[in-house]
């Protein structure tokens, strides 16, 4: 069984007296362990794709099932607690809590759980050290680079193991040297421990390191190709 | 629970300026508040005491019917036992037996009618203050067999200090015109006209002898713990009493001061919510701010797995963080306030006189004394206003739907 399965997906939105249709009957799998990017240009679809796989938000029609779960079926306490073990989010603009120091930001899904502390820490000590951002714990996101923002925002999608980490235009905001840094890392992450990674992004760069290219266009599918990643 | 409170203590710190300033306006709102809940209790205080540490005493046991005409015949004898009784419950805290007289009070060329109580000096420094509000001579003790303290009007009047003579005329109870000599030991000021203008204390046997009431008294006054809780202790020691004797509390003596009380209590009460009305709507306006401002935070909570009920607690918590720690710091600040007016205080006497109200005197000082409901009262309810004023920011952040709130900048 697929790890995601989005069937004859649509999703409209009302703008003024219209309805704008963001995603039309858009069908789709994806396996677990897989790195794909959802590309496009603006306006496409993919972060409306992104965040209904993420349960940020609902289909107006169709059907959404990620690891086992058919998200129709679930209630909001349910969708946030899947969520919270299940789903890891990376956003464009980091978006790491200010008010909380790295390793904070980091073992948030993992408090929210009522993981033990001494457990908390071996995990995030151990993703630091992966991550090349060892030593950077108690500093604040201000304190920090934008690299090293998105790498304690990685740090935070990945600590609590989730099934698929959605990556919404995660190199936007970095230089091209940076974020060639950080899609290696994340494609390492894939390969060494299995994680399923799904971008949305129009960035070459991001597509250029993706196995699977799935495009979209005015919320169609456009074409969906493997693809040797660089 | 412990990062959502970590969450919210750190949130509150994030706009610094703005939350001193709201923080500053409760310290302001709960030291003032407590400081002029504080001095109106002073001024009760004081009322209060003017009349029943001055004259009445907190409850008085008299016969029945005596209190309407103040009939000289309506009098009774102090048994000893039950005085000691009277001693021995837990709430007294002093008695004194009293014989009450009227008649004319003369010097020289003068005369002036007055009202004469004949006391035990001893016993009555245990229920009135008289003795300490002497402005000439020393209170007698219960030797002196004809020493008088009068009032300053009076004295004034009759041109008589410490040392001069006085002549007492009254209807004695065998129909007789009874009459005798006292001496002026002492003069005391109350700031209470009436007192001033008309009482005179004089030992109780040399009174019983001029009214041909030996061993008779009027009254017997007692001083309690709490004097809000004489009307109770009325009733408790009535029990104490053979039949035909009756215990008054002050609040029966004088319904109009009962009444100022209460009112008081009412006044509080809307003074309270005025005040906090203010500050309710300018905590509310800064934690309805810091939630605008970070409804894209909010919008990221959610999606990293906190539940609305997550979201509304944390702006609970802040809220009631800052209603906490303005509530602590308004506390010292009311209470260092308060000390300083309790301790030192502020005289008005340059600039005004005793004012009488409610049957009672009101002194020309500010000064508060420290009841423990003027402190705790404004301090839960600023913490319940503080929760109040966060419940809107709450419930809107707690309805915020992730995906809208990630776009907002």
């Amino acid at each position: 069984m697929s790890l995601i399965s989005l069937n004859n997906l649509s999703k409209t939105y009302p703008l003024g007296s219209q309805k704008i249709a963001a995603v039309q009957g858009l069908t789709l799998e994806i396996q677990a362990g897989e790195f794909a990017v959802l590309a496009g240009p603006s306006g496409s679809g993919k972060t409306t794709v992104l965040n209904i796989v993420g349960a940020l938000d609902t289909p107006t029609e169709g059907s959404v099932n990620v690891d086992g779960n058919d998200y129709s079926e679930m209630n909001p306490k349910e969708l946030a607690d899947f969520r919270l073990r299940r789903i890891g989010f990376i956003f464009q603009s980091y978006n790491l809590i200010p008010v909380l120091t790295a390793a904070e930001n980091a073992e948030f899904t993992l408090m929210l759980q009522g993981m033990s502390t001494l457990k908390r820490r071996k995990i995030i000590s151990g993703i630091f050290g992966e991550l090349g951002i060892e030593g950077l714990e108690d500093r604040r996101p201000n304190d920090l680079s934008g690299g090293q923002q998105q790498r304690v925002a990685i740090a935070r999608a990945i600590a609590p193991q989730p099934a698929v980490v959605l990556a919404d235009e995660p190199t936007a905001n970095l230089d091209s040297s940076t974020a060639e840094d950080l899609l290696q890392l994340m494609r390492r992450l894939n390969q060494e421990k299995g994680t399923t990674f799904l971008f949305s992004s129009h960035d070459p760069l991001v597509i250029a390191h993706a196995e699977r290219v799935i495009s979209l266009r005015d919320g169609r599918l456009e074409s969906d190709i493997q693809q040797e990643a660089g | 629970m412990t990062m959502l409170l970590r969450l919210a203590s750190r949130n509150l710190w994030r706009n610094r300026r703005r939350t001193l300033l709201t923080l500053s306006a409760m310290v302001v709102s709960l030291a003032l508040l407590t400081l002029s809940l504080g001095v109106f209790s002073g001024m009760l205080v004081d009322i209060l005491s003017s009349t029943t540490e001055q004259y009445h005493g907190h409850l008085v046991i008299n016969a029945s019917g005596y209190l309407d005409d103040r009939d000289m015949y309506k009098n009774f004898t102090a048994d000893p036992e039950l005085l000691q009784a009277l001693q021995q419950d837990k709430a007294v805290r002093g008695v004194s037996e009293r014989l009450r007289g009227f008649g004319l009070v003369s010097h020289a060329e003068s005369s002036y009618p007055a009202e004469l109580l004949g006391i035990r000096p001893e016993h009555e420094k245990s229920v009135t203050k008289l003795h300490t509000q002497l402005i000439a001579g020393i209170f007698p003790t219960d030797t002196d067999s004809a020493g008088a303290v009068l009032g300053s009007s009076l004295a004034q009047k009759l041109g008589v200090s410490p040392g001069d003579e006085l002549i007492f005329v009254t209807q004695a109870a065998d129909g007789s015109i009874g009459n005798d000599l006292l001496t002026v030991r002492a003069i005391f000021r109350t700031g209470h006209t009436g007192h001033d203008n008309g009482l005179v204390l004089v030992p109780q046997q040399w009174l019983q002898e001029v009214m041909a009431l030996k061993g008779k008294v009027h009254e017997v006054a007692l001083a309690v713990e709490d004097p809000l809780l004489a009307a109770e202790d009325a009733k408790r020691l009535a029990t104490l009493l053979p039949a035909g004797l009756i215990a008054t509390d002050w609040g029966e003596l004088m319904p109009e001061m009962r009444e100022a009380i209460a009112s008081f209590d009412v006044s509080r009460f809307i003074f309270v919510i005025i005040l906090y009305f203010a500050t309710g709507l300018g905590i509310l306006n800064t934690i309805f701010m810091s939630v605008m401002e970070r409804s894209r935070e909010f919008g990221i909570l959610m999606a990293l797995g906190l539940r609305p009920r997550q979201i509304r607690l944390i702006v609970l918590l802040e809220s009631l963080l800052l209603g906490m720690l303005g509530t602590i710091l308004g506390l010292v600040v009311g209470l260092l306030l308060s000390s300083y007016m309790s301790l030192v205080g502020f005289d008005l006497s340059a600039w005004i006189t005793p004012v009488s109200y409610a049957g009672g005197t009101i002194q020309p000082r500010l000064r508060a004394i420290f009841e423990l409901r003027n402190f705790i009262d404004p301090a839960y309810m600023l913490l319940l206003v503080s929760l109040l004023a966060g419940f809107l920011p709450a419930r809107r952040a707690a309805k915020l739907q992730p995906v809208a709130a990630i776009r907002e900048d």
